[in-house]
């Protein structure tokens, strides 16, 4: 189910009238929310519910065992069984047409000819989200930094909690599970502002990402044309702008909706287009991810600890396991590895040529941060490298000879949105929605609101799927 | 911060701008409908699953859509017809899919518009993939989207300014094309003409051209322009007949082997298009060729006196009148000549 279709506002209305009515005790509100999440999650396919309900089981299970188990051997042994699990779903339903291609391709390499066809397997909606976020349980148990969840049914709907289920954020257990504890009800100003948020989330994804956006990047990434500069720039920061309207879309909606139940979700996106520098990029943009790869991946790699080689392998390891994280495709991986490069030499640059950050030149770093990024994002949004390449070199060389396949009006869209995007990253890098709306007449904050739910509804989004579910 | 305040503002405004916009768009004469979309044709293709051998089925392009209407249909033949035909689509892969995956033995009505049924059998074809397309989806259409489709239903019958369809028209109103009828200069050229909506659709798929496409010849002209656009697109990709004939002849050896029943049907064209059919796709060539080959019923309009003097409006389709009585004369036809069998006297 999508946040931005019909069926899911009913669903919602449902469940938020179930939740605060009073048929229900706090348990039983739980089971509704869980049995609800099931629902939700199995409108796309019910029969891929059992992986989430083997994940679910698995991590129940070797977490209990880890917090009673004192064998070292024994515990690490649950701990990998969790890994196997969860991994396993991974690399088979994610990663298994990729490792079979690149395996054909191996061996026609090497002089064996060998054949295979793809497997074609499903992807199962929201896999990549709902993994990470178990084995971080099992992991932060095994690490002796949490505690098991009390009872099953809290751990089951930490697992399965539908505002975050399908697209993150990525919540760790000692946010979430501990909510579960103690019965929650929003307050009238929460359960309004989180309605605020779902409505802010569905302008970002309906308004700005599908109807202004996507067009213009789906008619350059896949024209299969060497494009004009201008085409070529206008398409690149249009995908620039719709992937962080789009998944920053989702999480403000799951923020909003998770609200309006009195639960709280961290945050997700932080302004990350007004960065200064490629690691306050990672703090700022899907923050539940760069830190699940910090802490999980990066510092058991050994992290800054150990010299400056092993730092820049770590780091360079964490962002190439990032890129694929996305997706299964080397297009991915290069995406990540330009990321890693970026940070290497930023590292770099702060060791060997450290200045200080001023208001006047930090816009300008904020800038060429934001340029470099919307490089990375032709390698993330082609389907291959010769796509990329082609639309590389239109950028580099401002290929004057280029086919033009836009136009002026949709040119000026996107630039126009793509600059507005980007000063309000910059005014807003040290603030939030809330506090200015808390600064803001109540009288202005209602017209804006009531502008972006018209524009909501006359946008009529056909129900487009939200980019980061395909991850 | 006095959010309940905000909440009530927003959602005095909201209404009385969802309202207006609303009226706006009456006042401009358009008025609620239902979308052609996938969803539509899934649920017609899911009859299919429970079909009998006396069900008909309408394969085509939007010349089945326009000229066969399934009331006057039903009337003749007591049957009602499951309409399956897609603007702008040639029907061999939906007739490859209900032969290679289906186990329907009833009839099948194919509608042959030279131009689209001979075109290509390349599947990324515009022509082809459009068809495609509705057909994964009806394998892989979820739960959620079902629920979303019938919540939709009465929406889209209710408010005039939900009019959109997957088609694209000049004429939706959803913010998109708003935008996109925005021009500034001619960076690209002129591009596709104006393509505005000119037929209704309901819930069984029945299409009818609406009467402004009749009347107003202004009006049927921009459709004609569009038509230009394709006709030229479509010169510099000539015809595929031997692989097109040779693809949909297989699947018909497949059908009828299992008992099925097929009819080729060709509805009328005429001014410019039907000229650039005859010069392009000559029905001796193509037709006549197809009807030897495949070896089952056809009927071609301009073979009975009853089909053959209708005028189309804009060159390709029947104004909704003379759809109605070209489908009752055409139904009539083929009962007489035993092609349909009556399910009553079964």
């Amino acid at each position: 189910m999508l946040f931005n279709s019909l069926s899911f506002i009913v669903f919602l209305i449902i469940i938020l009238i179930l939740y605060y009515s009073k048929l229900f005790n706090w348990t039983n509100k739980k089971r509704m929310l869980l049995l609800a999440s099931y629902v939700f999650y199995g409108l796309w396919n019910p029969p891929l519910i059992l992986l989430l309900w083997i994940s679910t089981m698995v991590d129940w299970t070797a977490g209990n065992k880890l917090v009673k188990e004192e064998n070292q051997k024994k515990r690490k042994m649950w701990l990998l069984l969790s890994l196997f699990v969860n991994l396993g779903f991974l690399a088979f339903f994610k990663y298994g047409d990729f490792l079979l291609e690149n395996f054909v391709v191996l061996m026609n390499a090497l002089g064996v000819d060998f054949q295979a066809r793809p497997m074609d397997i499903i992807l199962p909606m929201g896999i990549s989200f709902y993994t990470f976020q178990t084995m971080s349980y099992t992991i932060d148990i095994y690490k002796k930094k949490i505690k098991p969840a009390k009872t099953f049914l809290d751990f089951a709907l930490y697992v399965t909690f539908f505002p975050q289920l399908v697209a993150g954020p990525i919540v760790r257990a000692k946010e979430l599970i501990s909510q579960f504890y103690e019965p929650k009800k929003a307050t009238i100003n929460q359960f309004i502002w989180g309605l605020f948020s779902l409505t802010l989330g569905l302008f970002m994804k309906v308004v700005m990402a599908d109807t202004l956006l996507s067009s213009t990047s789906d008619d350059v990434f896949d024209s299969g044309k060497v494009l004009h500069f201008w085409d070529t720039l206008a398409g690149t920061l249009a995908f620039s702008g719709q992937i962080f309207f789009d998944f920053a879309g989702y999480s403000t909606c799951a923020i909003g909706i998770a609200l309006m139940l009195g639960i709280v979700l961290p945050d997700n996106f932080n302004y990350p287009y007004a960065s200064i520098g490629f690691s306050e990029f990672w703090k700022r943009w899907h923050i539940s991810l760069s830190t699940w790869l910090k802490d999980y991946v990066y510092i058991p790699l050994g992290g800054n600890r150990h010299g400056i080689l092993r730092t820049y392998s770590a780091l360079m390891i964490t962002m190439l396991l990032g890129g694929l994280w996305h997706g299964a495709s080397w297009t991915f991986v290069v995406w990540g590895a330009l990321h890693g490069f970026y940070l290497l030499l930023e590292r770099t640059q702060k060791k060997y040529l450290p200045f200080k950050i001023t208001a006047t030149n930090g816009f300008f770093l904020a800038i060429t941060t934001w340029a470099c990024i919307n490089t990375t994002w032709v390698f993330f949004r082609a389907k291959d490298f010769i796509t990329a390449k082609n639309m590389i070199a239109s950028l580099l060389f401002l290929n004057p000879d280029g086919e033009k396949i836009l136009e002026l009006f949709d040119i000026i869209k996107v630039y126009t949105v793509i600059v507005i995007l980007f000063l309000c990253h910059w005014f807003m890098r040290n603030t939030s929605v809330k506090t200015v709306a808390e600064r803001t007449p109540a009288w202005i904050l209602g017209v804006v609101w009531a502008i972006m739910f018209v524009l909501v509804v006359i946008a009529q989004g056909s129900g487009e799927q939200f980019i980061y579910f395909q991850f | 911060m006095n959010l309940k305040r905000s909440f009530i503002i927003a959602v005095i405004l909201s209404l009385l701008a969802i309202g207006s916009w609303e009226m706006y768009w009456r006042s401009q004469d358009y008025y609620p409908g239902l979308e052609d979309d996938k969803e539509l044709w899934a649920i017609q293709r899911a009859k299919l699953e429970n079909a009998s051998n006396d069900d008909v089925v309408l394969l085509g392009s939007s010349r089945v859509l326009f000229d066969l209407q399934l009331n006057e249909w039903e009337q003749v033949t007591s049957r009602r017809p499951i309409q399956l035909a897609a603007a702008g689509t040639t029907p061999l892969p939906l007739f490859h899919d209900l032969a290679q995956n289906s186990d329907f033995a009833g009839t099948i009505i194919v509608g042959v518009t030279p131009g689209l049924f001979f075109s290509t059998t390349y599947p990324m074809a515009m022509f082809w993939n459009r068809l495609q397309i509705r057909i994964d989806y009806y394998y892989k259409r979820t739960y959620a989207q079902r629920l979303n489709h019938k919540i939709s239903v009465p929406l889209q019958n209710n408010l005039a300014f939900l009019t959109s369809d997957e088609e694209d028209w000049t004429d939706d109103l959803n913010l998109k094309t708003l935008l996109k009828n925005i021009r500034i200069g001619n960076r690209i050229g002129p591009g596709m003409p104006p393509f505005y909506r000119f037929q209704d659709i309901y819930s069984d798929r029945n299409v009818l051209m609406k009467n402004k496409t009749a009347t107003d010849t202004a009006f049927a002209n921009t459709i004609k322009r569009v038509w230009g656009f394709y006709g030229e697109l479509m010169q510099a990709h000539p015809p595929e007949k031997d692989a097109t004939m040779a693809f949909f002849l297989e699947d018909a050896k497949k059908f009828k082997a299992r008992g099925g029943n097929l009819i080729l049907v060709r509805c009328p064209s005429t001014g410019a298009i039907r000229k650039g059919e005859n010069m392009g796709l000559p029905r001796t060539d193509f037709w006549n060729d197809l009807v030897t080959e495949a070896s089952v019923p056809a009927y071609h309009f301009e073979d009975y006196d009853q089909l053959k003097n209708f005028d189309c409006p804009e060159w390709s389709h029947l104004s909704a009148a003379d759809a109605r009585i070209f489908t009752t004369e055409l139904a009539t036809i083929m009962m007489k000549d035993g092609a349909l069998s009556n399910p009553k006297s079964n």
